[in-house]
């Protein structure tokens, strides 16, 4: 009897530590045939004790090009993220996947309600696959880290890199054509619209990536490592966290400044390689150890350019990633996350100054950029969990610290089975 | 089981592995390296604020202390026309930032030109330098048409003259002289074939010379009203900014930075004498140019720059004050009830999309003049390099 608790106490908490690793039904997920439809909803929610920027500064990290969602930490409580997804499955090959989500924003975010996912899926050939057509606004795979949501995260912030190089979220419309997990590989190709950052959505814009993965699940190790190339098109983007369309002129209280947000506008290629990997040990019922890392680079090849008719080119190279070992007691798991960021820009013209000054691209100290956080996460019910984040943020040059707290809730809403999950196909 | 720990200590091994170049592959050194191609040199002294970029100069006709000197000298000559009568200081008075107060100037025979003057201020940050011509671009260029111009006369130097003005010129030692320093590596810059390039090339020096970032505004020290009504310039509201933006407070304004500008002209709603849109002949702006219906009564953004000192307003300076311009915005057009150019320019259907009306009080009008009189430059309209060379030497001094 004791064996059978022993045994049934093991799979809790393989479940709880793959709960932490897989890919969940809201960031990919291929619904099952036994389990047709099936309704996931997070919510994370976190407290900082302080402020990345002040109320009217710009996030801006030395020697980048940022932009999408990627928003800084504000003091205070903040809904990290809301989601609920639907997926169904038609018949023997296809299937449908749509997803609503929320993110925080801007100061001035009304908190709006985007289509995240609405893609339907085509997936055949067991014997030889499965191989997976998949079409719609949803997604990208090429990084695993890329479609995880903040709920699924041991942290309650995104990457660094992520946010510089791909504006924390990727969701863009498109096509994708993979082969899934077959003894543990996965290779596929995706072909992007350009609505997600780095790219853009225009007649020269647009995105494509390739890429490559194994899985290894063993009696005690669990192990993933893969290699990705993304390569995206922009014209005139924008950063459409402060900028893009018609320019307000901010309004601070007496005493305080606001200045204009600097529209600078980048067109040209973005090509960006990455390498990740993963790792998870269970040296016994209780205590596993892991290590969880990527690292991507960079080429930036076109011009920053200005309403005003100035531009300068722009060569750069931007280097990041981050090394996350861990370690996990039953339903408690301890990490640090140790991240940084290299960037190496030239530009050149009659505008160069100028315009690497009010782009951001400017390093005159140059800066890398660190962070490093000390994570907790309990686990507390089968589908809320606690965590407290103890952040060294060096992303500026001025560093900052402080403690983020929060709460996640994961739950399959349908069909309502207690901590249980469907296996991926 | 032995065979299966083997196993996962060998995958353990390789995902290492597979880490270790993640470790080693630290990345380099942050740095961004800027190279402006030289655009923040030049052999003049511009004296201009930190945050002001340089003006282009002409590969052909690059500034220099020597040639600014000289143009000086002939833009105050008024030898330099058809009957001695005037010089381009008659319609460019220094102490009105180089415009005339009035409505439209007469040239050497007495006709009235159909545009107001200018203010010759930093002129040389301008992509367009006339009211409404797009494709009169340089200053050497328009330079020409007030000496040579016969539609209206201004100077009025043609080929029955222009020997005799430039003899005149060679009478004067002081022109030897300047001439001398101005072109070094002509043996006789002023006379021969050269000569009058070399006096187009002096004049278009000085007046890209004339620069002016010593306001108020610039120094940082606006009133009180000057402060509000430069929230109100820049407010979504009155939309000014859209086509007064920039340090030189025009959108058409150009420096050695910009790669490309398309040159902006806007109808303002002025006139409307048709009911579709038509302007008074020949004013009609760009449409002058290219004789095409949507660019009628088009006309570029002046600077504001000194702009309290250089009324009357509009091209044609059919606007007699600063609040009367506040008022045409704020309805969105002037509505001319009698006389030749009777219409309702706020009907104007080629009006640019800004010009739509707006609310504003007497009060904030007051702030708004008061934030426009906070760009006057006094250095600039007092500045001796600026004035009359030949002043100087009646006074017996040296310019």
């Amino acid at each position: 009897m004791a064996y059978v608790f022993a045994g049934l106490y093991a799979m809790k908490i393989r479940f709880i530590f793959l709960l932490l690793l897989s890919p969940s039904a809201l960031a990919h997920y291929i619904p099952s045939l036994t389990q047709a439809t099936t309704v996931d909803a997070s919510l994370a929610v976190s407290w900082s004790s302080a402020s990345q920027v002040g109320d009217y500064d710009f996030w801006q990290i030395p020697g980048t090009l940022m932009g999408g969602d990627a928003w800084p930490t504000r003091k205070g409580v903040d809904i990290n993220e809301m989601n609920i997804g639907l997926s169904h499955r038609l018949d023997d090959n296809l299937f449908a996947v749509i997803k609503l989500g929320s993110h925080s924003a801007g100061t001035d975010s009304h908190g709006a309600v985007d289509l995240e996912h609405a893609y339907v899926g085509w997936v055949c050939c067991d014997e030889f696959g499965p191989w997976v057509v998949e079409a719609g606004k949803m997604s990208a795979l090429f990084s695993p880290a890329l479609g995880v949501h903040g709920a699924e995260r041991l942290s309650s912030d995104t990457p660094l890199v992520l946010d510089v190089l791909f504006g924390r979220h990727f969701h863009d419309q498109g096509i994708r054509f993979w082969l899934h997990e077959t003894g543990g590989f996965s290779v596929g190709a995706e072909l992007w619209k350009g609505q997600a950052f780095p790219a853009t959505d225009s007649e020269k814009g647009g995105a494509w990536d390739i890429f490559g993965r194994y899985q290894w699940q063993g009696q005690r190790l669990h192990l993933s490592a893969g290699a990705w190339l993304y390569s995206a098109t922009a014209e005139a983007r924008a950063d459409h966290r402060y900028g893009g369309g018609h320019q307000h002129n901010p309004v601070a209280p007496p005493g305080q400044a606001a200045a204009p947000f600097p529209d600078i506008r980048y067109s040209g290629d973005t090509n960006i390689g990455g390498l990740h990997g993963a790792f998870s040990y269970q040296l016994n019922q209780r205590w596993q150890l892991g290590m969880e890392a990527e690292w991507m680079q960079a080429k930036l090849d076109g011009i920053v350019h200005k309403n005003t008719g100035i531009q300068a080119q722009l060569d750069g190279t931007h280097s990041g990633g981050w090394l996350q070992p861990f370690i996990t007691r039953d339903k408690h798991t301890l990490a640090i996350r140790a991240e940084l960021l290299s960037m190496k820009n030239t530009l050149t013209g009659p505008a160069a100054p100028v315009l690497a000054a009010e782009s951001g691209l400017a390093n005159p100290l140059e800066h890398d950029p660190q962070r490093l956080s000390l994570i907790w996460r309990w686990q507390w019910r089968d589908h809320l969990a606690l965590r407290a984040q103890a952040v060294r943020d060096n992303s500026l040059v001025e560093r900052e610290h402080y403690l983020l707290l929060g709460v996640v809730w994961q739950q399959r809403l349908w069909p309502h089975v207690a901590a249980a999950r469907d296996h991926h196909h | 089981m032995t065979a299966t720990f083997l196993s996962s200590d060998y995958k353990l091994l390789a995902i290492s592995l597979f880490f270790l170049p993640l470790l080693l592959g630290c990345p380099q050194q942050s740095s961004t390296t800027v190279d402006d191609q030289g655009a923040s040199v030049s052999a003049f002294s511009w004296n201009l604020p930190a945050n002001i970029p340089l003006p282009k100069e002409p590969a052909d006709n690059p500034m220099s202390e020597e040639k600014f000197q000289l143009g000086r000298h002939l833009f105050y000559d008024p030898r330099l026309s058809m009957n001695g009568s005037i010089s381009c200081s008659s319609c460019h008075h220094q102490d009105k930032a180089f415009s005339d107060g009035l409505s439209r100037p007469q040239g050497a025979t007495g006709v009235q030109h159909p545009r107001n003057s200018q203010g010759l201020v930093n002129v040389a940050w301008m992509n367009t330098l006339t009211w409404g011509n797009p494709v009169l671009t340089s200053i050497e260029q328009q330079v020409t048409l007030p000496l040579f111009g016969d539609d209206p006369i201004e100077h009025g130097i043609n080929e029955s003259n222009f020997e005799q003005i430039l003899m005149d010129l060679q009478a004067d030692s002081h022109y030897a002289a300047l001439f001398s320093a101005a072109f070094p590596e002509q043996e006789e810059p002023l006379f021969g074939e050269m000569a009058w390039d070399n006096i187009i090339k002096s004049l278009a020096s000085f007046v890209r010379g004339l620069t002016s970032f010593g306001s108020a505004f610039d120094r940082g020290e606006l009133s009180v009203a000057a402060q509000r009504g430069s929230r109100i310039f820049h407010s979504e509201r009155l939309e000014c900014f859209h086509c007064h933006g920039t340090y030189n407070f025009s959108n058409a304004t150009i420096d050695r930075q910009t790669s490309f500008l398309e040159a902006q002209f806007h109808n303002t709603g002025l006139y409307n004498t048709d009911g579709s849109g038509a302007y008074p002949h020949p004013n009609t702006g760009r449409h002058e140019i290219t004789g095409r219906a949507a660019h009628m009564g088009q006309f570029r953004a002046p600077s504001l720059r000194n702009i309290a000192l250089t009324a009357p307003y509009n091209h044609d300076g059919s606007v007699a004050t600063l609040r009367d311009v506040i008022a045409n915005y704020a309805a969105g057009g002037r509505h001319t009830t009698s006389g030749t150019h009777a219409g309702d320019g706020r009907m104007n259907p080629y009006k640019d999309g800004f010009i739509t009306s707006f609310s504003i009080s007497a009060e904030e009008t007051d702030d708004l003049v008061a934030f426009l009189e906070s760009l006057t430059d006094h250095d600039f309209i007092n500045n001796p390099r600026y004035a009359d060379p030949w002043l100087m030497y009646s006074q017996g001094s040296t310019p």
